[in-house]
């Protein structure tokens, strides 16, 4: 692995609201293909972590660099560093009022200016992969939740993102929903892509993650590989919260 | 995270009737074929005078619809940019539509109506019908800024953070995911705005724009037959506005098509 050159390069940040600090002097790197999953309890600042990355919140101080580029410089233009960041959220957020195939094929087709016969054409490939091929033409609320979630991803892979962030994308399904998202996610895990993933899915994090990154209050408390995670975590913090959870 | 439960008042303009109503004797039913029932009996029994006085008003039907048509499309112009205006972050937008809003809606229309007729008539020379247009238009257009904003602010945030990711830039955002959503809730509330203005149309007929009411109003003043005129006015105001709201009703219902199941 390249450490010298990580695609994400989160320096030093802080991010306040008002007097609370939701971050609190954060440094991480993410290399190309690794595989980060975020997880800590409530409030920690998983999910504020997570969209700093794509600027969907902005930092109150440090650094992020995406692909070679400072997201937080005006003179980079954040919403073509977005479109290599593909972003899958707790509540799927599926676009109510376009079919699943048109909420694939709406941002390749505006912003990319992709012909519409190849995007659907893309888009439909991207529907065989998470196995929705019959549901182009239904509307999101026709679908289950866990149906859902699969076609937000779809959507993001849309626009061929170098990076995934995925904030807690199986916690608003139905525990029988919940293994059908994870496979999606375990399979674009095994093709290559770079993520980070926050979640509650133990499981997934074992067999997925190259590191496991513990917050609490804001601050990164450890980072270590799954198994030295699990089986021997080095702070009382990280050891009192996997008893609570595991 | 901001509550988002937005409720839409429904102004004063004829109720939508519901399009899952399959009753026989719906409201609208009844009102409708009551009224067409009443106008042909009228008309075949005293042809003397109804038959000369529905003869003497299509040309203030068209004025009337002119009216209407012309007000609406100019009151949604200026709703869409007074409700944009009102959730802008630009303080100067903000203010400039927000005061809009206050000002209007602070004037009774018929007041607005005699203003801009009068002191812009000292100004420029304007036709009748586009002091009423514009005086129309501004009136609604505050009220219409109003509902463009509740209706883009019911749409929930998530919708707006799953298109910046893609790399939507916001007005993008507005155009693409946002507005084509809050449309359909705008619908029903615009849909009633419409045809209140339409009533309200009839205001016009005091600064010489030849609608509906004026037209009847010469008529009755020839004829001396103010009760039966009146009465026949009515009755198509009625018919008109009844009409519309079937329309309506039927769009929106077609319009929601991606919430059913
Ligand atoms: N827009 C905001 N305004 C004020 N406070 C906020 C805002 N967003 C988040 N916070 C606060 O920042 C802290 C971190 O929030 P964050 O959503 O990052 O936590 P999380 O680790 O993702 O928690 P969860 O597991 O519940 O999703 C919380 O205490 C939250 O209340
Ligand atoms: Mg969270």
């Amino acid at each position: 692995m390249n450490a010298d050159n990580p695609i994400i390069s989160i320096q030093k940040v802080h991010k306040s609201f008002g007097t609370f600090k939701a971050l609190d002097d954060v440094s991480l790197n993410v290399d190309a293909g690794q595989k980060v999953v975020v997880i800590g309890p409530s409030g920690s600042g998983k999910s504020t972590l997570l969209r700093t990355i794509n600027r969907l919140e902005t930092i109150s101080s440090g650094s992020i660099v995406v692909d070679g580029r400072d997201i937080n410089d005006s003179a980079s233009d954040i919403n073509r560093i977005r479109a290599e960041l593909g972003m899958v959220f707790q509540s799927f957020n599926l676009f109510r009022h376009k079919s699943v195939l048109d909420n694939l094929t709406l941002a390749p087709i505006k912003l990319k200016k992709t012909p519409r016969a190849q995007a659907e054409q893309h888009a439909m490939e991207l529907l065989e992969k998470v196995g929705l091929v019959d549901k182009a033409e239904s509307y999101p609320v026709q679908l289950s939740g866990g149906q859902q979630q699969r076609v937000a991803i779809a959507r993001a892979l849309a626009m061929n993102p170098k990076i995934m962030l995925f904030d807690e994308p199986t916690s608003a399904l139905d525990p029988e929903m919940i293994g059908e998202v994870l496979e999606v996610m375990v399979t674009l895990a095994r093709e290559g892509m770079t993520m980070v993933v926050v979640t509650h899915e133990m499981g997934f994090a074992r067999e997925v993650a190259d590191s496991v990154v513990f917050m609490d209050e804001g601050k990164i408390v450890e980072v270590a590989p799954p198994d030295r995670f699990f089986d021997n975590p080095e702070h009382k913090r990280t050891q009192r919260f996997l008893e609570q959870i595991l | 995270m901001r509550d988002k439960h937005v409720v839409i008042d429904v102004g004063d303009g004829a109720a939508i009737p519901d399009p899952e109503d399959k009753g026989l004797f719906t409201a609208w039913r009844i009102s409708f074929f009551g009224t067409l029932g009443i106008i042909a009996y009228l008309l075949i029994f005293r042809p003397d005078p109804y038959l000369d006085i529905i003869k003497f008003l299509p040309d203030g039907i068209v004025v009337t619809f002119q009216v209407t048509f012309a007000s609406i499309g100019l009151a949604l112009v200026l709703g869409l940019i007074a409700g944009l205006g009102r959730i802008s972050k630009n303080t100067f937008f903000n203010l400039v539509a927000s005061t809009y809003i206050e000002v209007i809606r602070g004037i009774p229309l018929l007041v607005q109506l005699f203003y801009i007729y009068f002191a812009l008539g000292h100004l420029v020379r304007v036709p009748d019908m586009v002091a009423a247009i514009v005086a129309m238009g501004f009136c609604y257009g505050a009220y219409m800024g109003e509902v463009f904003r509740a209706g883009i602010l019911s749409i929930d945030d998530g919708q707006t953070e799953a298109s910046l990711s893609l790399g939507f830039n916001r007005s993008q955002t507005m155009r693409y995911v946002i507005l084509p959503q809050a449309w359909r809730i705008i619908l029903p509330p615009v849909g009633n705005e419409f045809i209140a203005l339409l009533k309200d149309t009839s205001l016009v007929s005091i600064i010489a724009v030849s609608d509906i009411l004026r037209r009847g109003r010469e008529f009755a003043s020839e004829s001396f037959l103010y009760f039966e005129t009146y009465t026949m006015i009515a009755l198509i105001y009625l018919v008109i506005t009844l009409i519309l709201s079937k329309i309506l009703s039927n769009v929106e219902h077609r319009l929601s098509h991606y919430e059913r199941r």
